[in-house]
């Protein structure tokens, strides 16, 4: 119980730290990585999975990604609500 | 030019607000003490809550101000999308649980709960209002301007239709009524929303069925309320969509070439959808000045591939650029939607009206599902009105309901109604933290009027109504004025003022109230000074051209949150540590009000 506890203090930084991660390095993609000289050379430009580039697969992935993020963190938090009413 | 006031629209809209009137005078003895009024007795259920977070958060400008950008600049209406939703996980995983132990009704409520101080009360009543405000005045704005196409009525009677039903709302039931409109709102938006986007899927892609002689590309030029074709005044007869309809099958923005070579791809999957629309050819409209200075809008074809990517429009243009003050420009507005949605209060006061911490996570889970199914359809919904012949070139905002009229006039009617709704249900929410922050913050614990349970419920209704009032006065005052550039100076400075105080008071213990007060003045005054002297606002609110407007600015880009974010936050911790007479012996507020 304790230790649902302890990964109860550290499930929403580290769910925060990943996400936070995949939206800066989007945003950064987009802004460093995909012109240059106005043409597209890279980053967000390539192309990714299903003939799509990877700018819609990584935007739908950040929508997409939120919404599993926050079931992982509702789920976990069932878990944390459950063993502190058992207690 | 291409709209025809629906008598069908007419009725639609007419029998929502007919049902939401009834339901705000039902439930309003529900609404006659405080915690009733303010927080609806902390008893919605999560789910209710969920789907109201998201009726209360998708305003006018996500639904047709996003659809409209797509449509006209491709991917760079997407980044809205995308920064709008990631803000939520800053809701969920940093402000949800804490702010529901630590407030009562309103965001000053949170902020103050560690200190029992005017200052910050009474600061943070000013920084509700002022927010409020910005993001309020667009939505009256755009209530004006839809009316005017979709019902046939003119401005002012679209703003005051909005502004007296919802003050109606609001002075009858508070959050009660207001729970119930933004459930019923954000309900139909993405159930309608995703009915469109089935339909489109279904009919795929067609090209128009003759190819477009080059006698029929023709020139725009809007002059005031006036728009010429080619240099001659628009009339029936030279108008071109109707001309394209006939001759063509197709108006303003279509399909000039698949990437097979053939005239209609039939029914697509979704990846399917993009992927085709990636190698596709496809007319667009570019917004111009001519050497009169008068708006042009002329055709220019480009690849789906290109519209695919960011930086096609005036907004996010710094993308392409090789200039680092474009690129942090960029940045910076990423940050500030990123940051602000979890600092709105109009959107924090929700958290109030669910019975516990657990209900506040469970319920912003759902907000994100049904927020993020809608952002996912604005892709689909944007790309449908670029390409299906419907697009008005001088009107954004209109392209998903031309979209839904491609489909029959029964749903362009539901669709229009819908985009009523969709500011009905923001304002009230809009107005309700208004409301709160005047009667509960500023009368009652800044101003400290003994005021009972039901006096203060009724200066909460009497501050609804003036707020009703004030909001109409603004709709029609601001007609004429681009305003939609108002909701992100809203969400620049709620980043900026209410993100580093929220922060620092959940998570570290020597945040003093001096230190809260100092970070949310500085946050404000410097956000709000960063944007009135930036280059978008010489431009779009003082009349100077792009390049006087680009001499003039003081601040080097126009988005101030990237340096004003961390000022907040700066300046919290100095004030703070000079301000700490001793060492903090009390726990952070979160673990004390959890404890």
């Amino acid at each position: 119980m304790s230790q649902l506890r302890r990964g109860a203090r550290w499930l929403a930084p580290v769910l925060f730290s990943i996400y936070c991660a995949c939206y800066a390095a989007f945003v950064l993609s987009a802004a460093f990585c995909t012109f240059e000289a106005g043409q597209p050379v890279g980053g967000l430009a390539a192309q990714s999975i299903g003939g799509l580039n990877v700018a819609v697969v990584a935007g739908f992935g950040l929508i997409l990604g939120a919404f599993v993020l926050a079931l992982v963190y509702a789920r976990f938090g069932a878990h944390r609500d459950a063993a502190e009413k058992a207690q | 030019m291409i709209y025809e006031s629906s008598a069908l629209a007419v009725a639609v809209f007419a029998a929502f607000v007919a049902s939401v009137l009834v339901l705000s005078f039902k439930l309003a003895a529900r609404a006659k003490s405080v915690g009733g009024y303010f927080a609806a007795h902390g008893t919605v259920g999560w789910f209710t809550n969920g789907i109201a977070f998201a009726g209360d958060y998708l305003s006018a400008a996500s639904f047709l101000g996003i659809c409209g950008m797509i449509a006209f600049h491709g991917y760079d209406g997407f980044l809205y999308s995308i920064g709008y939703l990631a803000g939520w996980i800053v809701a969920l995983l940093v402000i949800a649980e804490p702010v529901k132990r630590l407030g009562k009704y309103t965001l000053a409520d949170a902020l103050n709960a560690k200190f029992n101080s005017r200052g910050v009360k009474m600061v943070g009543a000013i920084s509700t209002l002022v927010i409020s405000l910005f993001y309020l005045v667009p939505q009256m704005v755009g209530a004006g301007a839809l009316v005017k196409p979709l019902l046939g009525l003119p401005h002012w009677a679209g703003v005051s239709i909005v502004g007296v039903v919802v003050t109606v709302i609001v002075a009858t039931a508070g959050m009660v009524s207001t729970t119930w409109v933004q459930f019923i709102k954000g309900t139909l938006l993405v159930i309608i929303c995703a009915f469109v986007v089935v339909l489109l899927l279904e009919r795929g892609f067609i090209l128009p069925s003759t190819p477009i002689t080059q006698d029929e590309v023709q020139t725009l030029t809007k002059v005031g309320e006036q728009t010429w074709v080619n240099g001659a005044p628009m009339t029936p007869a030279n108008q071109l969509d109707s001309r394209l309809r006939e001759r063509h099958g197709v108006g303003f923005g279509s399909v000039s070439a698949l990437s097979n070579g053939g005239v209609a791809t039939g029914p697509l999957g979704p990846v399917e959808y993009i992927e085709q629309f990636s190698g596709a050819t496809i007319t667009t409209w570019r917004k111009g000045t001519d050497a009169s200075g008068a708006t042009t809008f002329t055709p220019v074809e480009r690849t789906g591939a290109d519209l695919l990517l960011p930086g096609s429009s005036p907004t996010f243009k710094g993308v392409r650029s090789d200039n680092l003050g474009s690129k942090l420009d960029f940045l910076s507005l990423m940050l500030a939607l990123f940051l602000g949605t979890a600092s709105l209060p109009h959107i924090l006061i929700r958290y109030y009206t669910v019975k516990d911490a657990r209900a506040a996570r469970k319920s912003t889970v759902v907000g994100i599902g049904a927020i993020g199914v809608f952002y996912v359809l604005t892709l689909f919904l944007g790309i449908g009105a670029m390409t299906s012949g419907a697009l008005d070139p001088t009107d954004s905002n209109m392209a998903a309901p031309l979209l839904a009229r491609t489909f029959g006039n029964g749903l362009f009617a539901v669709i229009s109604a819908v985009a009523f709704t969709t500011v009905l249900g923001t304002v009230s929410g809009l107005i309700m933290a208004g409301a709160g922050a005047v009667a509960h913050d500023l009368l009652k614990d800044v101003c400290r009027f003994k005021l009972s349970d039901a006096a203060q419920v009724r200066a909460a209704k009497w501050t609804a109504v003036g707020l009703g009032a004030a909001a109409i006065a603004c709709g029609i005052v601001f007609e004429k004025m681009n305003v939609t550039f108002l909701v992100g100076w809203a969400f620049n400075i709620a980043a900026s003022a209410n993100l580093p105080a929220l922060v620092m008071l959940l998570f570290w213990k020597r945040t003093t109230k001096q230190g809260v007060i100092a970070a949310m003045i500085v946050g404000l005054v410097s956000s709000l000074g960063w944007v009135l002297l930036s280059a978008d606002t010489f431009e779009k609110v003082y009349g100077y051209s792009a390049a006087a407007a680009t001499d003039a600015a003081l601040m080097p880009f126009s988005q101030p949150a990237i340096v004003t974010v961390p000022l907040g936050f700066l300046v919290l911790v100095l004030v703070s540590l000079a301000t700490a007479s001793r060492p903090a012996s009390s726990p952070p507020a979160s673990s004390a009000a959890a404890a």
